[in-house]
């Protein structure tokens, strides 16, 4: 009843809104000169701050992550079940780090929560990117917590170049469906950052202050 | 009949001030970067072209998309609530967090929620609420309110931040702002952890998915929304397109004329709560559907301003917000755009005066990346002031004389024999520097040439057969 209320009177208004016209647009996609996918999106990803490596092969992969996360000192890591190469885990666990659990258990949420405050690492594939802003497209799900790339301080994504696009627009004009296959789909350009305090740039400011992208070939 | 000094008064207290200067410094700033997101994307333009369309397309649907969108977010396992005005948004919320049992809330920066004054009112029932942002962390901690859409404390320097934290977090005095950043990570980290529910705002929502579009650069806003089990998102009604290809259209312009960013940090697409399976998220996510003046708005004049993706160019680019800061407005949208929005939401009284706070330059127009008629609006407000008598005396009847002598040839030419001779004794050099009486204000910062002696009527009576 309240819905029909409120969508009549909305209705109404849209009757007597004065609107201007709305510029008539080409349905086609817009186009940009073609470049460098691969070479794009390393730039823009480093021109956000994110740290680019690769491409390595699918074999490479595992070694590169451990690389990254030893380099970093970490101890404990959370990370998706799948995250598009194998072996990622196991060259982590054998680098000594510890992998945390991500699955919800039936007790308290708080208390499972609160066991991520020591997580150093997440490790995460990724659908997707776009070139023209250095952004990774990570969707959540089963075996894929948001907190992996949201809690520790470093976030190591993977990232098989294939799946790179040129913009947003681009990308959400060929993946139209994409938001209605996951509750939650993050577009991830570079590490978390802030400029509040005198617009004076500084990163990490309540999700990772660290972004490592390794693409994988 | 009300006065127009609300505004003047706060501007004149501000101009001048450490606040202003600060907030000018930081708008410019913004809008350099702006300029340069604009240079090296070649579709900006067209871009804005599409979005323009867009929102224009979606206003003028309005309803039928937001049918389209409660039932395609119940069908995720959303729940759609429709709020009629603030109190009513203000007790929906309450009863979210009544029935789950909430104690803490945790929230991601909203321009809705503060338009309801959703805080004060939790605050009132006995509950905890944090401000996470980080700007609007501070300003919660200072009891400051935020003085601009993007950058809430625009105004405040390190060193009032640094003396804020060791006064009320007990941390030894540092004004460096990494350090500052850090210890605002650690104090709500913890928090975010153990909080019972979310609350956060909307920037864009799509019909046809249910989905809700959250920006942030902290990740707060992702925090907010993934570590408690109750998620509830206040959107204002318009915060609407069709399909997720026109929600992708409005961000590739609303990051970019916002901050000069391409993207945001984090663009943040919800669909529901945690599904079956899922590793985390919330259990339930409500969205709040507010109207609170929207659709009186939609009805009339300036339902254009319904348009707005809320990225706050045309406040870094207004002379007005850049000499007296957002401050001055004392509203939550300032502005141009506030200067529209807040006399349509909350009604011309005692707003009505906001339209005049503006040069009529026309440069909100021109970097709004909807291309909003933000001037043409301005205007409409204002000639609706004057047809309701809401300007003081001096001003109407000074407009009618005005009119009176300028519609008149005769009166016309002594008009300005007698301006000519009255501003003899005020000017020097050539210049009147300070005129007396209503004509102050114009003198306060500028100096106007006095007019000339001889009319060019007169000049050009006498020159032109030579």
């Amino acid at each position: 009843m309240r819905r029909d209320a409120f969508l009549s009177r909305v209705a109404q208004a849209t009757l007597t809104a004065k609107l201007p016209v709305p510029p008539v647009v080409p349905d086609a996609p817009l186009e940009l000169p073609p470049v460098d996918l691969v070479a794009l999106f390393r730039a823009q990803a480093q021109a956000v701050n994110a740290v680019v490596h690769g491409p390595v092969t699918r074999h490479g992969a595992a070694r590169a992550v451990a690389a990254i996360a030893t380099g970093h000192d970490a101890t404990r890591f959370l990370a998706w079940d799948d995250v598009g190469a194998s072996g990622v885990v196991s060259a982590l666990t054998a680098a000594g780090l510890q992998r945390i659990d991500h699955l919800v258990p039936s007790g308290s949420r708080r208390e499972h929560n609160l066991s991520y405050l020591d997580v150093d690492v997440g490790v995460t594939g990724s659908v997707g990117a776009l070139a023209e802003s250095g952004s990774l497209i990570l969707s959540h799900g089963e075996g894929r917590p948001r907190m992996a790339s949201l809690i520790p301080d470093i976030h190591i994504a993977l990232l098989d170049t294939s799946r790179i696009a040129r913009t947003l627009a681009q990308w959400a004009r060929e993946n139209g469906d994409s938001p209605e296959k996951t509750a939650n789909l993050v577009l991830v350009t570079g590490p978390s950052r802030t400029g509040d305090i005198e617009q004076e740039l500084n990163l990490g400011v309540h999700g990772p202050r660290h972004v490592h992208i390794v693409m994988v070939r | 009949m009300t006065e127009p000094v609300a505004f003047l008064s706060r501007a004149e207290a501000l101009i001048g001030s450490p606040e202003a200067a600060a907030v000018a410094r930081g708008a410019k700033s913004f809008l350099e970067k702006r300029d340069t997101a604009r240079d090296q994307f070649p579709l900006f333009d067209d871009m804005r072209e599409r979005a323009r369309s867009i929102r224009l397309h979606s206003l003028a649907n309005l309803d039928r998309l937001l049918a389209r969108f409660a039932d395609a977010l119940e069908a995720a396992g959303g729940q759609v609530h429709w709020a009629e005005d603030e109190e009513d948004a203000n007790q929906i919320v309450s009863r979210i967090l009544g029935a789950s049992g909430a104690r803490t809330v945790v929230k991601s920066k909203s321009m809705v929620t503060e338009e309801i004054e959703l805080n004060s009112h939790l605050e009132g029932e006995g509950l905890t609420v944090v401000e996470t942002d980080l700007g609007e962390f501070i300003a919660q901690l200072a009891g400051d309110t935020p003085s601009h859409i993007i950058a809430p404390i625009l105004h405040m320097t390190r060193q009032d931040v640094g003396r804020l934290f060791s006064q009320k977090l007990g941390v030894p005095y540092t004004d460096d702002p990494f350090a500052l950043n850090r210890i605002a990570r650690e104090h709500l980290r913890r928090i975010f952890l153990e909080a019972d529910a979310g609350i956060s705002g909307v920037n864009v929502a799509v019909a046809e998915s249910g989905s809700i579009v959250l920006v942030t650069n902290e990740g707060n806003g992702r925090l907010a929304t993934t570590a408690p089990r109750v998620h509830i998102a206040l959107m204002g009604m318009e915060r609407i397109v069709p399909r997720w290809e026109d929600a992708s259209v409005v961000l590739e312009v609303l990051a970019r004329s916002a901050t000069g960013q391409r993207l945001s940090s984090y663009t943040n697409v919800i669909t529901g709560p945690r599904r079956e399976g899922d590793a985390d998220g919330p259990e339930e996510l409500h969205v709040v559907i507010l109207d609170n003046g929207r659709s009186r708005v939609l009805a009339g004049e300036t339902a254009e301003i319904l348009a707005c993706i809320r990225c706050g160019a045309c406040l870094n680019v207004c002379p007005v917000f850049r000499t007296a800061g957002g401050h001055a407005y004392g509203t939550v949208y300032s502005g141009p755009v506030g200067s529209v929005v807040t006399p349509g939401l909350a009604g011309m009284d005692p707003w009505w005066e906001l339209p005049y706070a503006s040069t009529l330059c026309g440069a909100c127009q021109e970097v709004c990346p909807v291309r909003i008629e933000i001037p043409r609006m301005l205007l409409e407000l204002r000639r609706q002031a004057a047809a309701d008598g809401r300007l003081p005396r001096w001003l109407s009847k000074g407009m009618a004389r005005y009119a009176a002598v300028t519609n008149e040839p005769a009166r016309w030419r002594r008009a300005k024999r007698w301006a000519s001779r009255l501003s003899a004794p005020l000017s020097s050099r050539g210049w009147l520097t300070r005129i007396p009486g209503p004509g102050r204000g114009w003198t306060v910062s500028r100096d106007l040439p006095r007019p000339a002696a001889e009319s060019f009527e007169k000049w050009w009576r006498s020159n032109r057969e030579t």
